[in-house]
């Protein structure tokens, strides 16, 4: 029964011709957008997870406290939760990094009367604060210790960095989305058209009795069929593509985005391209099965 | 096999309703042949509508083997339908498949193996005597041809209830004939058969249970 369900289906998408070919290419057309704008927004999130990782708070205290006094106050930033590391810095470490920085200038540094630099405490984030919010918060606790002077740590540029990933997320799903409905309309005037051509088979299936399951899969079935393979053409577009982009583009995004490598797709958002492509066909299918 | 109590259709046409049928009452048996006959307009295809459910009556009781039509919920109509067949004046051949593949098609839409269907469709041919037309396509056909193939349909899934719905009324005598006797042989393996025809002296020589319907009305049954 299969068999004949399923070559009723293929024989109805033959006999849609060229509209079930623009269908077709609208499916592949808007999953295409949406994983164009995937893999971009994957690589700019794995640079945003990648920044984080490295991402360090400072904390300048308002005077040098004695080694017992810094160890009970690494033990309070500890406690402030969100952390996954605390180094204490002192005045004197300051000035010997300083020092090192200035290179050759480093003769510059002696001639201050006194050292300047304030004693501070390096703390790593945790992986509970990967999220720009849970950061601004911990910097804001941080903060109202009575010890600080100031918390360094700056998560703006992060956070406008995540925005713009979140934005072209969104960007993605609209312009995929739009062409998606207009692949669902597509789908549907395919097999309504189908539907007509069927017609006379149609009346003689129900005056035999045959089961609306029957009546109907064939046309469900011919709609997921142009979904899975507008998903297959756009997955095969998306790999030409990236093939041939990325020599060319891998030198540009690991000098500004400092990633080693470009990734594509996981195989998880791969199933979902071919699962959306099958919905976006079988939506179509389905509407227009409610005409039979 | 059918039976109906009081039955009535009334048909709206907008404002105006039209009286198809009004009640109707009679019984046919198991393996019957009966005869529905009367001029056009007298209601015998809304009858048969309502018997397969293509229609539900305004008033009254069907009883279908076992069905209560008028009650029977959608869902169930296909169970319904594939305890009968049904021929029509009209035939109704899909024009882009062949004989063979016409009579095969109604096996395949309802699940039968693989395995048996070439040979059913083959023994339905058979029947209506046309194996030799297998691959002919509709249009190959002669009128007279082409209504034994919708025969063949009809009782290739072997139902206890054969419904002909004026099957005789494009052919000339001669071929209509014919028809009729194959009607008399497919009745005469068991099943139940209900004809509708408007040819009163044709029906005649069948020398059947006769209904005579006038006006949406029974108004005659001879036996």
């Amino acid at each position: 029964m299969l068999g004949f369900l399923c070559g009723e289906a293929l024989r109805d998408l033959v006999r849609a011709g060229w509209i079930a070919l623009s269908s077709v290419l609208l499916i592949a057309l808007s999953l295409l957008t949406l994983g164009g704008f995937w893999v971009f927004s994957t690589n700019l999130g794995g640079a945003v997870a990648r920044w984080r990782e490295q991402l360090r708070i400072i904390v300048y205290l308002k005077t040098e406290p004695s080694p017992a006094a810094a160890g009970a106050l690494g033990q309070r930033i500890r406690a402030a939760g969100d952390v996954a590391q605390v180094r204490y810095v002192s005045k004197a470490e300051a000035l010997q990094t300083l020092r090192r920085q200035l290179g050759a200038q480093a003769a510059v540094a002696d001639t201050l009367p006194q050292n300047p630099l304030p004693a501070s405490f390096e703390v790593t984030l945790a992986e509970t604060a990967s999220t720009p919010e849970a950061t601004r918060a911990l910097v804001e606790r941080l903060a109202a210790l009575p010890e600080v002077e100031e918390v360094q740590g700056g998560t703006e540029w992060m956070e406008r960095l995540t925005q713009l990933q979140r934005l072209l997320g969104l960007v993605g799903l609209g312009v995929g989305g739009v062409l998606g409905l207009a692949a669902i309309l597509t789908v549907t005037t395919a097999t309504t058209l189908v539907l007509h051509a069927r017609r006379e088979e149609l009346d003689i299936m129900r005056l035999v009795g045959a089961p609306e399951a029957v009546i109907r899969l064939p046309l469900l079935l011919q709609g997921i069929g142009q979904g899975l393979l507008g998903a297959l053409l756009a997955l095969l577009g998306l790999v030409g593509a990236y093939r041939l982009v990325r020599p060319r583009l891998e030198p540009l995004v690991t000098l500004t985005l400092g990633l080693p490598h470009t990734a594509f797709l996981s195989p998880t958002a791969v199933a979902t391209l071919l699962v959306s492509g099958a919905l976006l066909g079988g939506v179509g299918g389905w509407l227009a099965k409610g005409r039979a | 096999m059918i039976e109906l109590h009081r039955v009535s259709k009334v048909f709206s046409v907008g404002p105006v309703k039209v009286p198809a049928l009004s009640d109707v009452s009679f019984r046919i048996g198991k393996g019957e042949f009966a005869v529905l006959c009367g001029p056009s307009g007298a209601g015998k295809t809304t009858l048969l509508r309502l018997l397969y459910r293509d229609e539900v009556p305004s008033g009254g009781r069907i009883d279908v083997a076992d069905y209560n039509v008028g009650a029977l919920p959608r869902s169930r109509v296909p169970e319904l339908r594939r305890a009968m067949g049904i021929v029509f004046q009209d035939v109704k051949l899909l024009p882009a498949r062949t004989v063979y593949e016409n009579i095969a098609f109604v096996l395949r839409v309802l699940g039968t193996p693989r395995a048996e269907i070439t040979p059913r469709a083959f023994a339905a041919l058979k029947a209506v005597g046309l194996s030799a037309r297998a691959q002919a396509y509709p249009a190959q056909l002669s009128q007279g041809e082409a209504q034994r193939v919708a025969l063949a349909r009809a009782i290739v899934k072997e139902p206890a209830l054969l419904l002909a719905d004026e099957p005789t009324g494009n052919l000339d005598e001669g071929i209509a004939s014919e028809l009729f006797d194959l009607l008399k042989d497919i009745w005469s393996r068991g099943t139940t058969v209900l004809l509708a025809t408007h040819q009163a002296a044709l029906a005649e020589r069948l020398n059947r249970r006769t209904l005579v319907f006038h006006g949406g009305r029974l108004v005659k049954d001879a036996r």
